[in-house]
């Protein structure tokens, strides 16, 4: 039985689409994560001031607040640096990549993802 | 696929490449066979059996020999190896080389990750001798198909994203408008691509301070492993290294070559190449 509660790390999905957020979240799920969810960047900063999540998963295009600024604001928290984050986008050419890692985030998955994928990335950060 | 037809093609590929494919792995042969049935128009895999039966040894022969073989690999694959390597065999190899030459082999090395992954590593490192060194790597792989798209080191949006962090892609390659991504020149220069099959003797390869042939014999037959072993060993440099997957064992197999005693999980020749010999 996968361990519960504080034991588990956590992973908080930051994204406008339901789909998308049920998808990662079954994988990151079987990578014995505690799976958290906003639909935007102002939802997800108030998880983050209730209790910082061990790992985000970020998309950059959100009503709202996007992706970026989320991020900006996040590292600016007390607490904030201390989260992993993986941004997850279609904005894929390497000038929206290095403005995402440049702003603070730790990895990037390029959107489509599959499960191998996030598994690899997630053990690129070290978190598996 | 009937039952004849399997044993046909199951002996093609042990012949033809020294791969064993058990009966029930036979959905591979169709999977893998597939896209040159399309390309020939042929409805079955008996149809290609009776064209490469009336014409032995002829290209087509050859192609769904190669098409039999596994491609499967990613970036950095089994990277605790590429990383002794990198950070401690080709050091001090580099420290003792008299002309500051280190040449590389993945046998078996399919679309180039295991030879782009350590030209990346190489290209990173600060190790002042090895920096001072030349270190060539050469790719090999039967499959000509693999080898072009090896050669033309482009990959694609999963292939980047498995194995390779976001720092290493966006250093080592670049975007094309296909969505697919170019490798560095600088890497590129660093690898040769050939055509070669594991079962032929490697004298035209050179010789080797490090040969790579990770996963690639566990798929053979036993007599057709000790043959390419034999193949390989026979490349290697005196102080030359042979590293297998982490898997794999080379006991029992070959006699000459035994496990080094400095770097585990990696073999080396005790005897002369030419004394190298296949175990009974």
């Amino acid at each position: 039985m996968p361990v519960r509660g504080d034991a588990m790390k956590s992973c908080l999905i930051v994204d406008d689409s339901r789909v998308v957020r049920k998808v990662a979240g079954r994988i990151i799920q079987d990578l014995s994560f505690e799976i958290l969810e906003a639909g935007d960047g102002v939802q997800a900063l108030e998880h983050c001031r209730k209790k910082m999540p061990d790992v985000i998963l970020l998309d950059w295009n959100m009503p709202v607040m996007n992706g970026l600024d989320f991020l900006r604001a996040l590292r600016r928290e007390s607490g904030g640096t201390k989260p992993v984050v993986v941004f997850c986008s279609t904005e894929n050419d390497p000038e929206h990549i290095g403005e995402a890692m440049r702003s603070g985030a730790n990895e990037f998955i390029m959107k489509p993802f599959d499960a191998d994928i996030i598994e690899s990335k997630f053990a690129e950060v070290g978190l598996v | 696929m009937d039952e004849t037809a399997f044993q046909e093609i199951a002996e093609l590929a042990l012949q033809g490449s020294g791969q064993s494919i058990p009966p029930e792995k036979s959905y591979l042969v169709e999977a893998r066979l597939s896209p040159i049935l399309r390309r020939e128009g042929f409805a079955e895999v008996e149809e290609l059996l009776a064209c490469i039966k009336a014409r032995p040894n002829s290209k087509l022969s050859g192609e769904a020999v190669a098409a039999l073989t596994s491609k499967q690999t990613h970036f950095f694959s089994g990277r605790p190896a590429l990383e002794q390597i990198v950070r401690h065999i080709l050091p001090k190899m580099a420290q003792a080389s008299k002309d500051g030459v280190l040449r590389v082999w993945c046998a078996g090395g399919s679309s180039g990750q295991e030879a782009y992954s350590l030209a990346m590593m190489l290209e990173e490192s600060d190790d002042e001798a090895l920096n001072g060194a030349k270190v060539e790597i050469l790719s090999t792989d039967i499959c000509d198909k693999i080898t072009a798209k090896a050669r033309a080191g482009r990959f694609g949006h999963f292939d980047v994203q498995k194995g390779l962090s976001i720092q290493r892609l966006l250093s080592h390659f670049s975007r094309l408008d296909t969505g697919d991504w170019q490798i560095s020149k600088t890497l590129a220069a660093r690898v040769g691509f050939r055509v070669h099959n594991l079962m032929e003797e490697a004298s035209g390869l050179g010789l080797f301070d490090v040969i790579l042939c990770r996963n690639v014999l566990s798929g053979m037959a036993r007599p057709k492993r000790s043959q390419a072993l034999l193949n390989l060993a026979r490349q290697l440099t005196d102080n030359g290294l042979l590293i297998l997957g982490s898997d794999e064992t080379a006991n029992g197999l070959i006699t000459g070559l035994a496990p080094s005693k400095d770097v585990r999980g990696a073999y080396s020749r005790k005897v002369a190449a030419d004394a190298l010999q296949t175990a009974a």
